[in-house]
């Protein structure tokens, strides 16, 4: 019983407030128009979340996902400004990301400077380049292209599958494409396996043969790469770039990965979960918005939500 | 998990209860509710919308522009009777498209001009620019030589210029010797100062400048600090900022050369988003892409009210 608890705690709670905003919101909440919404609300976080579960298998952070994105968002946006074509803007600022990525994977792996320390100190980098490179200011009106901030106004037509008029938005796409390329990296592929195996124990899987230095090194610059996918999403859907824009992401993906966590009987990162989390997360914003719930209110429910959670999953494990 | 969610639910019925029935639902939505400005904008709002009987939902995005996008569809899913934003429209199109495709009048308080936009409530940056070169022409007896400190890249403040521009070319006697445009880098009082002194050694005779004008109150404070650190306080230079910030408002109840500058009446603006906002309520066309509230001249006569 308490192991079903532990185990599904988490998911009856996701369950419970779908249930609470079904009844509390019958006209609104459960509709296809709406789930949609929440799809798109939700790929910015989704991705980061994502990305960030690669590194926290390993119990590493990478805390520099959010000014990542900024720098990302502001890289692209300068291109433009500049007048490159749009695909050479997105592709730099994806490569940047991985740059990013990658120098913090040497912070990490080959100085052996912990991941909270390395990655607050990117932070801080990535976060100055993004205001040096942009002046402070934000980038946007004709410097935008109508392409690149079409992108996150567009998708796929549904009216095929009977709903009519309604599209999956090309941002819930993108999110969900992440998702499958990162299930499938660490679930479906022995680089995933030896990522965990590194979080099991990395002195243990040094021991047996496994490079643990690259393969960290991989795992950071793999982050850094869905930081700056996100941030390139978040710039399309304001339609500018800031460079402090993307600071919010970080924290709520390391959220919705606790979240996760609660939810997997080792207690390990799964990406799935994580998923779940952002959901959790998004959900309580667009139910609570829509119950005209006040702003503050909401912030410290979806922090008692992540305590309860920890806190249930922890005293389930020592009762067990 | 169930206590967490009685406890939702109470927080949420509580909240919810002081709603009154049928009342209007307005959703105010906002990335900057810790800043000043915003907060007696939404003062202002409020108070108006609790004597109105309206369900007014203030939500803060703390920074966050791609979540104010987010929680306008969220007001629109929700149905609400109309929105009110304080951002640029321009970032959050994506948002205000949703709501115009449902019919939810959105106003913007102090946000910009967007087609997009019923309506937006703001303050006349040409009016208060016309206040101020006003008050130097008058102060200076429409003679004499005048420096402004512009900024024409940013339009807010270049429509301030335009109108200076024109007062001064009024009067045949006031002669404009320097437009300069500061480097704001540093907020604009050093780089302001550093210029104020070129011009003060270039004019060296007592009296040779008779005011500064200042496009915003920055550049006036660090045209006042050249003005003292030259020792030159005492040549009756009078100058004029816009915005009155507590730092302006400082040296104008001191009394010295900063004489003047204008505030923006935020509880105003905010009271006045309420009244368009009834008015889109009733489906009443609203003309006005620009709907401005008055601003008021601060001297050392009003300063401290």
């Amino acid at each position: 019983m308490i192991r079903t608890l532990k185990l599904y705690g988490t998911l009856i709670g996701f369950v419970t407030i779908l249930v609470f905003f079904s009844v509390q919101l019958p006209d609104t909440f459960l509709t296809a128009k709406n789930l949609i919404n929440i799809t798109q609300q939700i790929s910015m976080l989704a991705v980061v979340a994502c990305s960030m579960t690669l590194v926290m298998v390993m119990g590493d952070f990478d805390l520099s996902v959010g000014s990542m994105a900024s720098l990302a968002g502001i890289v692209a946006a300068l291109l433009f400004s500049m007048g490159y074509p749009v695909s050479v803007g997105i592709a730099v600022a994806l490569l940047v990301g991985v740059l990013g990525g990658v120098f913090n994977g040497i912070l990490v792996s080959f100085f052996g400077i912990l991941p909270f320390v390395a990655t607050l100190g990117t932070l801080t980098m990535f976060s100055g380049l993004a205001f040096f490179t942009s002046g402070g200011k934000t980038i946007f009106g004709r410097d935008i292209p109508a392409t690149f901030s079409g992108f996150a106004r567009s998708g796929l037509q549904l009216d095929q599958i009977g709903l009519v008029g309604l599209k999956l938005p090309y941002l819930s796409l993108v999110a969900l494409l992440v998702l499958v390329v990162v299930w499938f990296i660490l679930e479906q592929t022995i680089f995933g396996r030896r990522l965990y195996a590194i979080g099991g124990n990395q002195e243990a899987a040094r021991l047996a043969g496994l490079k643990v230095r690259t393969l960290r090194l991989c795992a950071f610059a793999m982050t850094g790469l869905g930081a700056a996918i996100a941030g390139l999403m978040y710039a399309s859907r304001v339609a500018s770039a800031n460079p402090t824009q993307g600071s919010g992401l970080m924290l709520d993906a390391i959220a919705a990965v606790f979240l996760g966590m609660t939810m997997s009987e080792e207690g390990e990162p799964r990406v799935l979960y994580s998923i779940v989390g952002v959901l959790i997360l998004g959900i309580l914003d667009n139910g609570l918005t829509q119950m005209s719930v006040d702003s503050y209110i909401r912030e410290i429910l979806v922090g008692a939500i992540i305590v309860t959670a920890v806190a249930f999953s922890s005293i389930t494990k020592q009762s067990r | 998990m169930l206590n967490l969610k009685s406890l939702a639910g109470a927080i949420v019925a509580t909240a919810m209860s002081f709603a009154p029935a049928l009342a209007q639902n307005v959703t105010v939505v906002t990335p900057y509710l810790a800043q000043p400005g915003t907060q007696m904008f939404v003062e202002g709002f409020k108070a108006e919308a609790d004597g109105m009987g309206w369900n007014a939902n203030i939500v803060d995005t703390a920074g966050d522009v791609a979540a104010v996008i987010s929680r306008i569809e969220d007001a629109v899913t929700q149905n609400v009777d109309a929105i009110v934003i304080n951002v640029d429209p321009e970032q959050i199109a994506a948002g205000l498209e949703v709501a115009r495709e449902a019919g939810i009048p959105v106003i913007g308080m102090d946000s910009g001009v967007s087609p997009l936009l019923q309506a937006n409530v703001t303050s006349n940056g040409y009016a208060m620019a016309a206040e101020t070169s006003v008050y130097v022409a008058n102060r200076i007896s429409g003679k004499g030589r005048v420096v402004m400190f512009v900024f024409d890249p940013f339009p807010p403040v270049q429509i301030r210029g335009v109108i200076a521009d024109a007062v001064f070319g009024n009067f045949p006697d006031i002669e404009v010797i320097d437009r300069i445009t500061p480097d704001v880098q540093d907020g604009g009082i050093a780089d302001s100062r550093a210029k104020m002194e070129a011009i003060l050694a270039a004019n060296p005779e007592p009296g040779s400048i008779s005011a500064v004008w200042a496009a915003w109150d920055q550049p006036g404070l660090g045209a006042l600090q050249a003005i003292e650190a030259a020792g030159r306080e005492g040549e009756g230079i009078v100058i004029v900022g816009i915005d009155a910030n507590p730092q302006a408002r400082d040296a104008i109840a001191a009394g010295g050369n900063f004489e003047a500058s204008v505030a923006q009446d935020f509880v105003g603006i905010g009271k006045a988003t309420a009244g368009v906002v009834s008015r889109a309520i009733k489906g009443e066309e609203i003309r006005e892409d620009v709907i401005y509230v008055p601003t008021v001249l601060i001297t050392k006569a009003n300063v401290g009210e």
